[in-house]
């Protein structure tokens, strides 16, 4: 048995840890549930010797240990996933899984002995691993798999997965389920952190609450319920998030695709009327990303027609779509969305930078932009208001408020959306998909491109799957049947 | 954003202070006297901020204009290539070609300036603008061949740096452009330029000092105006800092790098002219000092900041004025180039110094 004991943790000013005590017991399903922020992750780095804490102690069966290292976390069988994957993607699986502790025959690095070391490990989980096989050609949920199996390899005890179901397809997490249940009756401890309170219902035999670097409760998954659970979570009652809205009204079309193709998608027909949802469902790496970045502007089409509010647009830039009223919430925050090393205030003039009132005539407006950064972060509940503060300071969430803010200050006519909620907690996610709500009401056309399934559920008024660069069937209208979905995203049905 | 200019400055100064404490004690152990070393950095300071001591016992004005026209004079020189160079950091371009754009900047002014017969105002305006327009047009050329090929442009300039060498000083100076030798005298470099052509002393015979040290000032102070004042240099910053954002938000990314590669080229080519008008007055048989490169270390220590540029240079524009003195104690005149690099080395041993602040304020 593991016990956290008394562990506190300080980064500069804000204490993420404050006195959290938790025990992990071998053969055990935990749930470590608690919004971001919260301090699960934090936690589980302790365990795993990425952090030291200022105070408390870890013991492995009443005996202290120091974890320096991960290196010492394993050598005591505590293997983690992270919810980034840390592989190489040009090399090969047994590579990856080797790397760290590469296995050597006189000096060199002995190939051989990795690829058996994954098929040993692979099949002692069950899983189908080709550990010749480059990483890039994989499908997430495999790829998931040989961070398992990395995990696992020196025959780990403990199993930390973070937020390992946010990019599966129903069908994988199903698969990941019934690999960690197998695990943990052959007496391995598994450690689940995650945001999705039915997953962790359904999955955890002991479920602990983290709220604010503090463990609030431990609760019994049979007699709790998801409601129960958010409320120790949040700390008060979040708001409904996904309340069916009133059958829609169809608005005027406002973007139209025919045919059109561009590098990375396959010719595509559809359209969005105004005040309308258009979810964009499909695992990463079917096009969603090239579909968006041609309706952007930043990706141009090479065939087909593409109209905007009826009017064609061979040529579409990405200055000429903000112009035409087109909103783009881009994936990458830190990439595409927003300039971490400029101020927040800057970032909210990015893009409209020589319109009013962000500008006079070719001098930058210091106080109008001033003004409205000040009522952007207001309006979205950006903290810190801060707006001189860099962008890269600000939490994920917060830097995804300004951007939802930002975009949704131009009032656009279309926005396209994509994984607008990755990484949020509980009420971040509340908030932007209640803001998406919103301009739909208010008669914006939204793509919102997901791979997050419950999500384009949830927000969508009609549903697109994409599959190999291509669509692969339409929902007209809620409810959306999940499974067949899935089912659609994987190909096993082709339209 | 929010934090102070003086504390963004400070690891530059602490780099540009512990180099000379550095370079003290190497002087001091080559030298096997400490007391000789401090004489030569004494000198080298009178030497590059006025000989205060001289003054004060003769009352001769020139003790104190001389040296501290040299030191205006090489950091004009400095400010102008390190804004080159600096101009193109912040859209996120390495040019190493400041060099280059710098000869074809002087040649130009040379030609111009011994060519065209025109008052003096209007001679000396037609002479910049030609240096800053040869210049920023041979700095285009690796803003072209990186946008169209993908050629990087640490590449392309330092190529083209070698073209210029060739181009200008093994080719125009010694052959169509060489001077005609008068009487018995054989002379190096180009003719000389016309006197309309020559930059006006601000201190007449005081001190060599010339329109070129208010023009570097003037370049400072306008690029810092538009780069943090003006929403065309909002957008050179924000592609410098994340090219992929700036394009998503609409701007011109290859445009706005275009620009700034002209007005970098333009400014090393300024750096030329203001070495041909203010002090050889024509194309020598070749540009001795890599002022060029200077800039590159100029705009690291000033960390890519017009008036960091611009106070940077002013240092070191007085060390190497100061430097000659050294010479009378034993130290190489290149002693500040020596100072120079270190300082460089520290600035880039940036980690350290954010390492050591943060622990301080941690206290």
């Amino acid at each position: 048995m593991i016990s956290l004991r008394h562990i506190s943790k300080r980064f500069g000013p804000a204490l993420v840890l404050d006195d959290v005590s938790l025990d992990v017991r071998p053969g055990e399903r935990l749930g470590l549930v608690g919004e971001n922020g919260a301090g699960k992750s934090s936690l589980m780095n302790v365990l795993y010797g990425l952090y030291q804490p200022d105070r408390g102690e870890v013991a492995f069966d009443g005996q202290v240990v120091k974890l320096a290292t991960p290196q010492a976390a394993l050598a005591r069988g505590v293997g983690m996933v992270h919810q980034h994957f840390t592989l190489v993607p040009n090399l090969s699986v047994a590579e990856n899984v080797a790397l760290g502790s590469e296995p050597t025959r006189r000096g060199l690095f002995d190939l051989e002995a990795a690829v058996a070391l994954v098929n040993a490990t692979s099949q002692k989980l069950g899983f189908q691993l080709d550990p010749r096989a480059r990483v890039d050609s994989l499908t997430v949920g495999s790829q998931q798999k040989v961070e398992i199996v990395k995990a696992l390899k020196g025959g780990a005890t403990t199993l930390i997965l973070d937020e390992p179901t946010a990019v599966l397809t129903p069908q994988e997490v199903d698969e990941l389920y019934a690999v960690t249940r197998a695990l943990s009756q052959a007496g391995c401890a598994v450690v689940l952190i995650t945001h999705k309170l039915g997953e962790v219902l359904a999955f955890a035999t002991r479920i602990a609450v983290m709220r604010r670097g503090q463990k609030v409760a431990e609760v019994d998954p049979a007699s709790t319920t998801p409601a129960q659970l958010a409320e120790l979570m949040v700390g008060e009652q979040p708001p409904p998030s996904s309340a069916q809205s009133a059958p829609l009204e169809p608005g005027a079309v406002v973007l139209s695709l025919d045919q059109v193709a561009a590098a990375g998608l396959k010719p595509v027909t559809f359209s969005v009327r105004a005040g309308e949802i258009l979810g964009i469902a499909g695992i990463d790496g079917n096009g969603q990303r090239e579909l968006a970045e041609v309706l952007t502007g930043l990706r141009p089409h090479t065939l087909g027609r593409l109209s905007f509010e009826g009017a064609p647009q061979p040529h579409l830039t990405p200055a000429h779509a903000r112009a035409l009223g087109i909103g783009h919430i881009p994936e990458d925050r830190l990439r595409r969305a927003l300039v971490g090393d400029l101020s927040v205030e800057e970032n909210v003039a990015l893009g409209r930078q020589t319109q009013a009132p962000f500008a006079k005539g070719p001098f930058i407006d210091f106080a109008g932009r001033r003004r409205r950064a000040v009522a952007v972060l207001g309006l979205n509940d950006v903290r810190p208001a801060e707006p001189t503060v860099r962008a890269a300071g600000l939490s994920g969430g917060n830097q995804q408020k300004l951007v939802v803010g930002r975009e949704l200050d131009a009032r656009p006519t279309l926005l396209v959306v994509v994984q607008p909620t990755r990484g949020l907690d509980i009420s971040a996610v509340a908030a932007v998909r209640q803001r998406l709500k919103a301009e739909a009401a208010r008669g914006c056309a939204v793509v919102l491109i997901s791979l997050d399934l419950d999500e384009v559920t949830a927000l969508s008024d009609r549903v697109l799957v994409m599959y190999q660069s291509a669509l692969n069937g339409q929902f007209p209208r809620p409810p959306f049947d999940a499974r067949e979905l899935g089912r659609h995203m994987l190909g096993a049905v082709r339209v | 954003m929010s934090e102070s200019p003086l504390r963004r400055a400070l690891p530059s100064i602490l780099s540009v202070l512990s180099a000379l404490l550095l370079c003290f004690v190497a002087a001091a152990l080559t030298l096997q006297s400490v007391g000789q070393a401090a004489e030569a950095f004494v000198a080298m300071v009178w030497g590059a901020f006025g000989d205060w001591p001289r003054f004060i016992e003769t009352g001769v004005v020139a003790a104190l204009t001389r040296p501290l026209g040299e030191a205006g004079t090489k950091a004009a020189l400095l400010t102008l290539t390190g804004l080159s160079v600096a101009v193109a950091f912040r859209v996120g371009l390495f040019n190493i070609g400041a060099q280059g754009q710098l000869m074809v900047g002087a040649i130009s002014a040379a030609v111009v300036g011994t060519r065209l017969s025109l008052p003096a105002p209007l001679h000396v305006t037609v002479c910049l603008l030609a240096a800053a327009m040869g210049g920023g047009l041979y700095a285009l050329l690796p803003a072209v061949l990186k946008l169209r090929r993908g050629v990087h442009e640490v590449i392309s300039t330092i190529m083209l740096n070698w073209v210029a060498v060739s181009l200008v000083e093994n080719w125009l100076v010694v052959g169509p452009l060489k001077a005609t030798a008068s009487g018995d005298n054989s002379i190096s470099g180009t003719a000389q330029i016309q006197g309309t052509a020559e930059l006006p002393r601000l201190l007449g015979d005081l001190s060599r000092l010339n329109l070129g040290f208010l023009l570097a000032v003037a370049a400072a102070l306008s690029t810092a105006f538009f780069l943090q004042r003006t929403t065309r240099g909002f957008e050179w910053r924000a592609v410098g800092l994340q090219p992929e954002a700036a394009r998503t938000a609409g701007i011109a990314v290859g445009r706005r790098v275009t620009e700034a590669m002209l007005v970098s080229g333009a400014l090393a080519g300024l750096a030329g002219a203001v070495l041909v008008m203010g002090t050889e007055f024509k194309y020598p048989a070749t540009i001795a000092s890599p002022y060029g490169f200077d800039g590159i270390a100029i705009a690291l220590i000033g960390q890519g900041h017009p008036l960091g540029v611009l106070a940077t240079a002013l240092v070191f524009g007085g060390l190497r004025a100061g430097g000659t003195r050294m010479q009378l104690f034993g130290v190489h005149k290149s002693f500040p180039e020596l100072i120079q690099g270190v300082a460089l080395l520290l600035v880039a041993a940036r980690l350290m110094w954010q390492r050591l602040l943060t622990r301080r304020a941690a206290r």
